[in-house]
Order: C-alpha cells, then sequence, then structure tokens
C-alpha cells in the first residue's frame, strides 16, 4: 500500500429526494485495500455508485485515478470493477460463458476474454463449474462468480459492496481470504460492509461512514496503542495491579484484564515485573487495540 | 520419456490491447444476437426463435424449389410474390419481437446484471442502442433473408436468365431492406417500451401483442368517422408504407381509410421509435 491517493473526495453531497445520503462527505483514500464501514444506511453503496458515476452528486467532487467523475466516468469504468450487494447474475448463463462477456464488456479482444474467464474462475474456486449455469449455483459460489466477474477485466481497482453477505462462516472465511488475496494480484480494493471484524481482517485502511459523514478516514494500524499495554491476568489480578501502580503506571482494570499505561516507562517491563512480584501468569501481552466497533460506538469524528 | 511440470502461475494480469467502448458494445451486441437465438443457453430457448425463422424462410424455399421443379416459376411467383411476403413474415416478425424485445430487455434488469454494465465503459444509451442493434440485425435478417432466396430463385429460373433478372429487378432488394427495417423500427419501438415497464417476458410479450391487435380496433373509429386515430393503428402503418415503398396495393390498410397520407405513417413510426428510445433509456439509467 502506498500514501498517494487514488480517490480524492471533496464536499460531496447526494440525496434521494429530500433524504440525504452523503453530506459533504471529504476523504483522501489510498491505494491498498480499503474498507468503507457504516450501519444500514450509512451511505456506503451510495459513495460507491457515485465512484461509478451510475448517480451524479448534488455537489461535491470525486477523482478517481485522477478521472473526474462524472466527467471521465467512462474512463474511470475501463479501470474499475464492482461486485453489488445484490445478486447481478444471468441465471441461464454458465459461469465461463458469462464471465467471457464481462471481459468483453471491460475491453478486453475476445481471446484473451475467454482465457482471463477460465484463469480467474479457477482462482476463485469455480473451475469445476464452469461450465454449469449460474441459476444452479449456491450462495457461496454466486459470491465467488460475482467477485469473478469484478475482476476478470483486471481492472485497478474493484468495489466490492458487503462480499460477505449471506455467506455461511466456512464461505466467508473463504470469501475474505480471497479478498485479501487482491493485493497479490495488484488489483487495489474498496470493501464496503458493516461487519467490523471483516474490514479488520482485510484492509489496511478504514473509512467509517455515519449518518452520510465521514467518521474517521485512516489506517487500521492507529486504531492499535502501542505506548499501552494489555494484559490478562490469571492469579490475583488486584495484586498484579497494586505492583504495577507502585512503579508508577496508571492501570484500568476490568474482571481479568488489566490496562496499563506508563508516561515514563515501559508499560510491558512493568507488567511482566508486576506479574513475577505477585506471584501470577498471564494469558495474554499486547499493545491495547482498539477495535473498529469501539470507535464506530464512540461516533468521535477523526481523520488520520 | 519426457517429465512434466506442472507451474502454479497465479494472477496473470492483461498486458495486451484493451478496446475500450468500441469493444464494450460489440460485446453487448454479440451477446444480444446469442440472447435472441438462444444460442449457448438452453435447448428450450433455441426452439421459438427456430421455428420462426423456418416459417419465414421456408415459403421462400419452397416456391423457388417449386418453379425449379416445375420450370414455371413465374407463376408460383404470383402466387406469393415479394409484396405479399411481407404479409407472411411480418406476422412472424411480430411474434418474433414481442419473444425477443423481452428477453433482451427484461433478465439484465431484473437478475441486476445491469450493475455489471454500469461497472464497465458504458453508457446507458450505449446500452440501449446495442440490445436494439442486436435486435435489428436479426429481425432485419429475418424479414428479408427471404426476399433475398425469392430474388435468386426467381432469377435463377426465370426464363430472360440469371443476370437479366437481376439488372432489371435489383430495385426490389433496397426497396424490401427498407420495408424491412420499417417493420423493425415499428414493432421494436413498442415492444421495448414494453419490456422496460415489465418483470416477466411472458407478460411483456402478452400485453405487446395486445397492444397491437388492439390498435385493430381504430379501424371503427376511423369508419365512425374520427380520422385521427388512424394515427394509432400500429399494426398497419407498417403495411401501408411497404405498399408505398413497393408501389403496390396489397390490402386497404386502416391509416389509409382514414386518409392519412403513407409519408404520415413514416412519421408516426420514426416519432414513436425516437420516444421509445428516449423513455427506455431513462428507465434503464435508474435500473443499474
Amino acid at each position: 500500500m502506498t500514501d498517494t491517493p487514488i480517490i480524492t473526495i471533496t464536499g460531496l453531497k447526494f440525496a434521494y429526494g429530500d433524504i440525504l445520503a452523503l453530506d459533504g462527505v471529504t476523504a483522501e483514500i489510498p491505494a491498498g485495500r480499503i474498507g468503507l464501514v457504516g450501519a444500514n444506511g450509512a451511505g456506503k453503496t451510495t459513495l460507491l455508485k457515485l465512484l461509478l458515476g451510475v448517480l451524479e452528486p448534488a455537489a461535491g467532487t470525486i477523482k478517481v485515478f485522477d478521472h473526474a467523475v462524472p466527467r471521465d466516468t467512462l474512463q474511470v469504468r475501463s479501470r474499475v470493477g464492482w461486485m453489488p450487494e445484490s445478486d447481478c447474475l444471468p441465471p441461464d448463463q454458465t459461469a465461463a460463458d458469462f464471465l467471457g462477456y464481462a471481459a468483453e464488456l471491460g475491453g478486453l479482444p475476445v481471446r484473451a476474454a475467454r482465457q482471463r474467464a477460465s484463469d480467474i474462475l479457477g482462482l476463485v474456486g469455480l473451475h469445476e463449474e464452469r461450465f454449469r449455469y449460474m441459476g444452479e449455483f449456491s450462495t457461496g459460489m454466486k459470491q465467488r462468480a460475482k467477485l469473478a466477474q469484478a475482476i476478470v477485466h483486471d481492472p485497478d481497482l474493484v468495489l466490492l459492496d458487503e462480499p460477505t453477505a449471506g455467506l455461511d462462516p466456512e464461505g466467508r472465511a473463504e470469501m475474505l481470504d480471497l479478498v485479501r488475496r487482491l493485493d497479490e494480484f495488484g488489483i487495489n480494493a474498496i470493501i464496503s460492509s458493516h461487519v467490523l471484524t471483516d474490514i479488520e481482517y482485510t484492509c489496511d485502511w478504514v473509512v467509517m461512514l455515519d449518518g452520510g459523514k465521514v467518521l474517521r478516514s485512516g489506517p487500521l494500524t492507529d486504531l492499535s496503542t502501542p505506548d499501552v499495554a494489555e494484559l490478562e491476568v490469571i492469579g490475583d489480578v488486584a495484586a498484579v495491579a497494586a505492583g504495577a501502580v507502585s512503579r508508577g503506571a496508571a492501570v484500568e482494570v476490568d474482571g481479568a484484564v488489566l490496562t496499563i499505561s506508563a508516561p515514563d516507562g515501559d508499560p510491558f517491563l512493568i507488567a511482566r515485573d508486576a506479574v513475577l512480584d505477585a506471584g501470577a501468569a498471564f494469558r495474554r501481552l499486547g499493545a491495547q487495540r482498539t477495535t473498529l466497533e469501539d470507535v464506530f460506538m464512540s461516533g468521535e469524528p477523526t481523520d488520520g | 520419456m519426457v517429465e512434466g511440470v506442472v507451474f502454479d502461475l497465479g494472477y496473470q494480469p492483461h498486458d495486451g490491447p484493451r478496446l475500450g467502448r468500441s469493444g464494450a458494445r460489440r460485446a453487448l451486441i454479440k451477446d444480444g444476437l446469442r440472447r435472441v437465438l438462444g444460442l449457448r443457453r438452453k435447448a428450450r430457448k433455441k426452439i421459438l426463435p427456430a421455428t420462426l425463422m423456418a416459417i419465414a424462410v421456408i415459403p421462400a424455399l419452397f416456391f423457388t424449389a417449386f418453379g425449379v421443379i416445375a420450370g414455371e416459376f413465374d407463376a408460383a411467383a404470383e402466387l406469393f410474390d415479394h409484396e405479399n411476403y411481407f404479409n407472411l413474415n411480418g406476422s412472424m416478425a411480430l411474434i418474433f419481437v414481442a419473444l425477443a424485445a423481452s428477453e433482451l430487455l427484461i433478465p439484465d434488469r431484473i437478475n441486476g446484471t445491469m450493475a455489471v454494465y454500469a461497472s464497465r465503459p458504458l453508457t446507458t444509451p450505449d446500452y440501449v442502442m446495442g440490445r436494439a442493434g442486436s435486435l435489428a440485425i436479426v429481425v432485419f435478417g429475418f424479414l428479408w433473408i427471404p426476399h433475398l432466396v425469392l430474388f435468386l430463385g426467381r432469377a435463377w429460373v426465370g426464363s430472360s436468365g440469371f443476370g437479366t433478372y437481376v439488372v432489371d429487378n435489383a430495385a426490389i432488394l433496397w426497396k424490401t431492406a427498407v420495408v424491412s427495417v420499417v417493420y423493425f423500427a415499428a414493432y421494436t419501438s413498442i415492444a421495448f417500451l414494453v419490456a422496460a415497464f415489465s418483470k416477466r417476458t411472458a407478460v411483456a410479450a402478452g400485453v405487446f401483442l395486445g397492444i397491437v391487435m388492439l390498435s385493430g380496433l381504430t379501424e371503427a373509429l376511423v369508419d365512425a368517422g374520427f380520422s385521427v386515430f388512424g394515427l394509432g393503428a400500429v399494426l398497419d402503418h407498417p403495411g401501408y408504407v411497404k405498399d408505398w415503398i413497393l408501389g403496390t396495393n396489397t390490402d386497404t390498410w386502416i391509416p389509409e381509410t382514414a386518409g392519412i397520407e403513407p409519408i404520415m405513417s413514416l412519421l408516426v413510426i420514426v416519432t414513436l421509435s425516437i420516444a421509445a428510445g428516449l423513455i427506455v433509456t431513462g428507465r434503464y439509467r435508474r435500473a443499474a
């Protein structure tokens, strides 16, 4: 991932009639795997449609790969793939035929399109099913086929709208692994989801939307706090906490979990020494990590 | 013995040419042709187009064969000439357009495939024109190829010789081609309008045929003195224009009874086509 923005959005507004879906969204989105999170109705899908030029903004500007949208929509669409949340597969076509067609629609010559269709179906694990009509596919297979059509024309950016919707745990894990692999393929991805753990697993940058506004835009690494230690104690929690406090640390206790911060020292060394002195043990010790859920629930706008 | 090694090449980016919008348009038309003809679809999707095609072409082949065998092709031709042939395959085209228009437009909207088009270098007018282009190719072939067969058959068995017949009668080829386009435009504009607002292909086909058939009721209104209703006789406009272009009079058309000039009928067809194109484009822009 680089910090050079591939998408620049400034003061973006869009409304469905009287309902304001996006209210002055401003963000710079770098290359890599980007999470777009927010509750249902937060404006995620609307933002994706605006990036594709399917919808026209009421105000504001969008630049994707330095092309202004909607003015240069076709140039943008030549470099972008979209996996919509809803179904998009014709049930009376085989996966191979449809993927070949989708690749040709993306501008690939016929022979290359057929070859890419076969290759991509293999990559998403549908090689054996390539000559089956897609109407006979399970939900998991349909999601894979949807992802395949989004990348079959080798785009530079793919927009994935709720890629794990409707999948069972196994299917979800497989889809998330596929999404993580997009990085190896050299394809940037914007993954829209309201499942925060999916975003934490797959993305390295996150844009949080709430009520049509950007709540947070920044790297996921910012969510961990390296100068605060989080310790889960096995044994006398109070004694470990007291030991840490006596070494000048500030301690928060939540059950068996201690959060230790030390402005003038290393909280990890203090945690180690306090555990040793108390004759206790610990189940885990690491940097305090704020989950996306914590940030989202706090509702405080930040910008990374 | 040669030992084989399998390499997992992983993801291979496309380094070759990209055809952009023109490639996308070509792909769209090709897909439309396959869809209309049921190619690369289940067998049942092929039955109806193949049957209608056969019904449209077989009479031309029959009269050609009849002429060859009997050696009296001119007598056979009088039974079934270019003018009357449109009355047969025009009806076949009506049914074909009813089914093909809904098959072209409805599944993309109902199955959500418009989202795929929205992420490709295509505009909504490209989409609508592409779909209409696919149907135009097939319907034109459907209407005009029998005329070509009939023309070549006549030239083959004609007493004046092949070359002389072709030279003397070449005008009928472009005239029948123009008439084929008129039939296509008249039927497809209404069929596309109906399909753009329907959810089921069979219902759309039925509604389209119903509208076209009901337009025959305008005859009663015209007979009652309301001539303006002759403009609504959508089923008769192409036939009336056909007789005008071919210089024949094969039937009494409702617009003719209403005192409407053939050019006016042609204008109705053109206006309907433009209006349908705009409405369908607006509808599909929202569907993406």
